[in-house]
């Protein structure tokens, strides 16, 4: 059993700061690892930054994270993934690790993906430099969490991205911004590389549960979705074999 | 100022991308909805002090409108139990 905690958007500052801690003390008791969706701070300064880090530093779980687009609000991300990472904290762009989780190799790998919308509904790299420059960012990062997830060497495999990679999980959201809150090119690359399980935030009003075209899950953690500080996904990695085969 | 000569709609449009871009909120999840010269704010926030600064902020936009603040606080709790996938 590999039971892996989630949440996104949790968007701390330090009129923030503490909020979430007490109920991540004890994190340990009922789960392997934490993952954050992104959207880690509310403007991506570097002071904001320094509230994650002491609210999900020093864990006694492993914690790996992807940053949002409020982390890139200042563009500032480099400065962002410094600080968490002098705290512990992995911080995923287009890479992966593979964490130990009682003998079994359990691989996350992490991009921030894009929008652009879903199959058959969606804005295509043509047009005004703008508009690809739009489009190629979000092909970008899914090529590149296609190619990570595919180098895990793991039992299990984790896609972790803060936009989402399916529509079902935007599932209260108004539709006219679907475009902006996901790709399918995540999926598409979710899919191909045959990942376990998809986590995303970035829909704050979406719905928690979705899947991918390829029946892979989808599960929108943002927290005002899943209403708690986390939530706890627990993953059987024999009987994922078994259905896969 | 939201003027009666103003669509509703843009008057709305307006309000949301000032909780969007202010910096004292950067909220983008915050659902506005107008009804007449009232205001009404649905969503989720970090915390009481985020669900205040909306007024503030719709207050400096449109100091005309009455605000209904039905923003949450989203539960920063420990969840109880854990989906088991198969
Ligand atoms: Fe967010
Ligand atoms: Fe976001």
């Amino acid at each position: 059993m590999i039971r892996i905690a989630a949440v996104g958007d949790v968007h701390l500052a330090p009129d923030a700061s503490g909020h979430l801690r007490p109920a991540l003390e004890e994190l340990g008791d009922c789960s392997d690892v934490l993952l954050l969706a992104g959207d880690l701070t509310k403007h991506g300064t570097v002071e904001e930054a320094e509230v994650v880090a002491r609210e999900f530093g020093g864990l006694d779980v492993p914690v790996v994270a992807v940053l949002g687009n409020h982390d890139h609000h200042s563009d500032q991300g480099e400065e962002l993934s410094t600080v968490l990472g002098e705290a512990g904290i992995t911080v995923l762009e287009g890479d992966g690790i593979v964490l130990d989780v009682n003998g079994r190799r359990v691989g996350i790998a992490g991009v921030k993906g894009f929008g652009g919308g879903f199959a058959g509904k969606c804005a295509s790299a043509f047009g005004e430099q703008e508009m690809k420059a739009f489009i190629n960012h979000t092909a970008e990062v899914s090529d590149q969490l296609g190619k990570a997830l595919e180098e895990l060497d793991a039992d299990v495999r984790v896609a972790l991205t803060h936009y989402s990679p399916v529509k079902e999980t935007l599932r209260g959201e108004p539709l006219e911004i679907y475009p902006f809150l996901g790709s399918y090119l995540l999926a598409e690359a979710i899919d191909k590389a045959r990942a376990d399980i998809a986590f995303h935030g970035h829909a704050h009003a979406g719905t928690e549960h979705g899947m991918t075209a390829g029946g892979v899950r989808v599960r929108n953690v943002a927290q005002p979705v899943i209403r708690s500080a986390y939530k706890v996904y627990c993953l059987e990695p024999a009987e994922l074999e078994q259905a896969a085969s | 100022m939201t003027t009666d000569q103003e669509p509703p709609q843009y008057a709305v449009a307006r309000l949301r991308r000032a909780l969007a871009e202010d910096p004292r909120t950067a909220e983008q999840g915050v659902r506005v909805d107008l009804r007449g010269e009232q205001v009404y704010l649905s969503g989720d926030v970090a915390s009481e002090e985020r669900k205040r600064t909306l007024d503030q902020v719709v207050h400096d936009i449109a100091a005309n409108l009455k605000v209904h603040n039905d923003v949450r606080v989203v539960e920063a709790k420990a969840p109880v139990g854990q989906e088991e996938l198969r």
